[in-house]
């Protein structure tokens, strides 16, 4: 769905572990954000903030 | 019950062009159990027309709702008090539904996002094969409960064609031959008498527009139609 809008679709992942799995949420939270980081900001932000600039 | 399949986005995309506000409405009948046309479904597709529509500059504001089934009108009526903030609508409904949309409110344009399919059983989740063609004619009695006029190819009434090819149809070898199997049940019943009798073909010229009042309800109707 996200490709056929033109968004990236390693913008999403999905991970499947207990509330037992703390030190496994913290790694994941981390290459996660960084993943997002290194794609930059989101085309949807970067429509909003065109349009609130004009 | 009916099935649909969801029309690409770019044809959505196609028909909502030149409109900002458009309401989605949703149907909690067949196409919520087919997972194409429910609440969930409205809630996705106006999701993805809206970042699509952002990232194109040319934002639309999508509303949802889902009413439980618009081919009834007490349901639809629930929709009066809303529509009139919108500059059309968008239906996930089978035909039958959008068609029954745009005649409750004629001054609104009305757009289809899927494609109704068929009438289909449930094989697994997200699996539906296709059964009846809604003839008008039921034949299943003398065809061991399988319709020929949906699953043969030619929608044959009286045996096979020359195309029949150890029990698979001549289009695909994936795709069995009706007769073929209707041959083996009436076979397993006993009952391969029936193929004997010629059947004639159906009427198809008298397929327009059907009505169907059920016993009972005739005078009813003919009081709804003086009013």
């Amino acid at each position: 769905m996200l490709q056929e809008v033109g968004i990236d679709p390693r913008r999403v992942e999905m991970y499947n572990l207990s509330a037992a799995m703390g030190p496994r949420w913290a790694e994941i939270c981390t290459t996660f954000t960084k993943t997002v980081k290194d794609l930059g900001p989101s085309p949807v932000w970067l429509a909003d903030q065109k349009r609130k600039e004009k | 019950m009916i099935v649909a399949k969801r029309k690409p986005i770019e044809e959505i995309k196609e028909l909502l062009s030149g409109y900002q506000k458009v309401l989605n409405v949703g149907c909690g009948t067949c196409v919520s159990v087919c997972l194409v046309g429910g609440e969930k479904e409205v809630n996705i597709l106006n999701a993805e027309i809206e970042m699509s529509r952002k990232m194109e500059d040319n934002p639309i504001e999508m509303g949802a709702a889902c009413v439980e089934r618009q081919c009834d009108r007490e349901f639809l009526a629930a929709l009066d008090d809303k529509v009139e903030a919108y500059e059309a609508l968008m239906s996930m409904a089978c035909g039958v539904g959008i068609q029954f949309l745009a005649e409750r409110f004629p001054d609104k344009p009305v757009f289809p996002a899927v494609n109704t399919t068929g009438l289909a059983v449930n094989q697994d989740i997200g699996w539906y094969e296709e059964r009846c063609r809604s003839c008008g004619n039921c034949v299943l009695g003398w065809t061991a409960g399988i319709c020929p006029v949906t699953m043969c190819a030619k929608s044959l009434y009286n045996g096979p064609c020359g195309g029949t090819n150890k029990g698979s149809c001549e289009i695909h070898t994936d795709q069995p031959c009706a007769w073929h199997m209707i041959y083996e049940r009436l076979s397993g019943q006993g009952r391969l008498d029936l193929l004997m009798k010629v059947h004639p073909a159906n009427d198809w010229q008298d397929i327009g527009p059907r009505t169907l009042i059920q016993p009972g309800y005739e005078k009813t109707v003919a009081e709804g139609q003086k009013r």
